[in-house]
């Protein structure tokens, strides 16, 4: 593979062309936060915290879609990036309902660790208070539909990997929502195969097993992105 | 025996229909292709005034497309709509056909007694009036389709009984 060199954040640095700007980041202990990136999935630039300033374009750019250019000067820790982070994360929880004290996910969710990592002490955005859905008609998980961010990544992981194609995206705006076939209660889906690959991706408290009590719940995405590893592996 | 889950896809369309088999048609010609599922949704659409449920899952089926995507796609357009306006519906036909054979004056005398024109319903919600560009009848034309049931070569003089006989609307 040809090698391009890069400076991001003042590190020169030797890269493998076609190389995301998130994933040289990550090689090389530069903290991006991201939320839909999950290593594995289709990286859609849904949630936008990733965003990175590059030299030469007034616009920011999603390191997870972004492949790094010869010669390119990249940061990812301006001011600028610190306050759209930041306020992209009170826009989470100002969207739904997060109440991190009763939630299954408190201690272990992804959404509460990014608020910490942002120094989100308050939301200064008027909270929507949706009255969302819980569904929970499936023998195994429960959707909480209050929890979810809108990453996606069950959608992807669902289609792409186990390749059922239960989740969809119904609406748009406020009101888009996650939906199981069409739009029926998960218990009835028709295509859900009850692998649970959605909630070991799901970064919240929006996917759950069922057995599951307060803060006891545990994800695993690392073996989603395992799965794809291994099944790419040539044996 | 063998219990399998009854799936909310098998569902069974009239065949004497003209407008499924219109769907079906384009179905045929788009050859099952997935990525036509958009025009095959807007010939549903135009042929029933909306989308309703059974026909999706006919759709689904036909085209073996997951139903999250297609109903992903009707809820993404503003276009689609999944419910028909009011509680009983008369969808006149105003293709070529139909048009040259007084679909205009149909609709003229729906207004006339019923107060409403293509689009919209009686303030009470019992009935809506809708347009369709030709829904495969031709030879039954002008034709109306009142709630599920296809009326053929309707005259002016006829079209508020019909309406009423079969919906109890205007009675
Ligand atoms: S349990 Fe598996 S098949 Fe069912 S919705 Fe989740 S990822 Fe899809
Ligand atoms: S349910 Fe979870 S994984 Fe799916 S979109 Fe919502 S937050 Fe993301
Ligand atoms: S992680 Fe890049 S846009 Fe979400
Ligand atoms: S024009 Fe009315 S059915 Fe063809």
């Amino acid at each position: 593979m040809p090698k391009i060199s890069v400076k991001i954040d003042d590190k020169d640095l030797e890269v493998e062309v076609g190389t995301t700007v998130l994933d040289v980041c990550r090689a090389n202990d530069i903290d991006i936060p991201t939320m839909c990136h999950l290593k594995g999935l289709v990286d859609v630039g849904a949630c936008r915290l990733c965003l990175v300033e590059v030299e030469g374009t007034s616009k920011l750019l999603p390191s997870c879609t972004t492949k790094v250019q010869a010669n390119q000067v990249i940061h990812t820790q301006t001011d600028k990036l610190k306050k759209y982070r930041r306020m992209i994360t009170e826009l989470f929880f100002a969207e739904r309902n997060h109440v991190c004290s009763v939630c299954i996910a408190n201690g272990n969710c992804e959404l509460q660790d990014l608020g910490y990592k942002v120094g989100m002490e308050n939301v200064r955005f008027p909270y929507l208070f949706q009255n969302c859905e819980v569904d929970s008609s499936h023998s195994k998980f429960v959707m909480d539909h209050n929890r979810c961010i809108m990453c996606t990544r069950c959608v992807r992981v669902c289609s792409d990997v186990e390749g059922a194609h239960n989740w969809g995206i119904m609406n748009r705006g406020y009101q888009v929502r996650i939906i199981a076939d069409f739009n029926v209660p998960w218990g009835d889906s028709t295509t859900c195969t009850y692998c649970g690959k959605c909630v070991d991706v799901c970064p919240t408290g929006a996917l759950w097993n069922k057995d599951a009590t307060q803060g006891s719940m545990q994800k695993y995405p690392q073996a989603v992105s395992d799965l794809v590893e291994k099944r790419e592996m040539k044996s | 025996m063998l219990k399998t889950k009854k799936s909310f896809l098998d569902v069974e369309l009239p065949k004497s229909d003209p407008r499924v088999k219109l769907i079906a048609a384009k179905i045929k010609k788009e050859n099952y292709r997935q990525d036509a599922l958009i025009e095959i949704l807007h010939t549903a659409q135009n042929a029933y005034g909306y989308l309703p449920m059974n026909v999706l899952a006919f759709i689904t089926r036909e085209l073996k497309v997951p139903p999250s995507r297609v109903y992903s796609t009707v809820t993404f357009y503003h276009f689609f709509s999944l419910k028909s306006k009011g509680d009983h519906t008369c969808l006149v036909c105003t293709g070529t056909a139909c048009y040259v054979k007084g679909a205009q004056a149909l609709l003229d005398e729906i207004e006339n007694k019923f107060h409403i024109k293509p689009g919209q319903v009686t303030p009470d919600n019992q009935l809506g009036v809708q347009t369709a560009r030709c829904i495969g009848a031709c030879g039954l034309a002008p034709a109306v389709v009142v709630d599920d049931e296809v009326k053929a070569k309707v005259t002016a003089a006829q079209i508020n009984n019909i309406i009423t006989t079969k919906t109890g609307v205007g009675a």
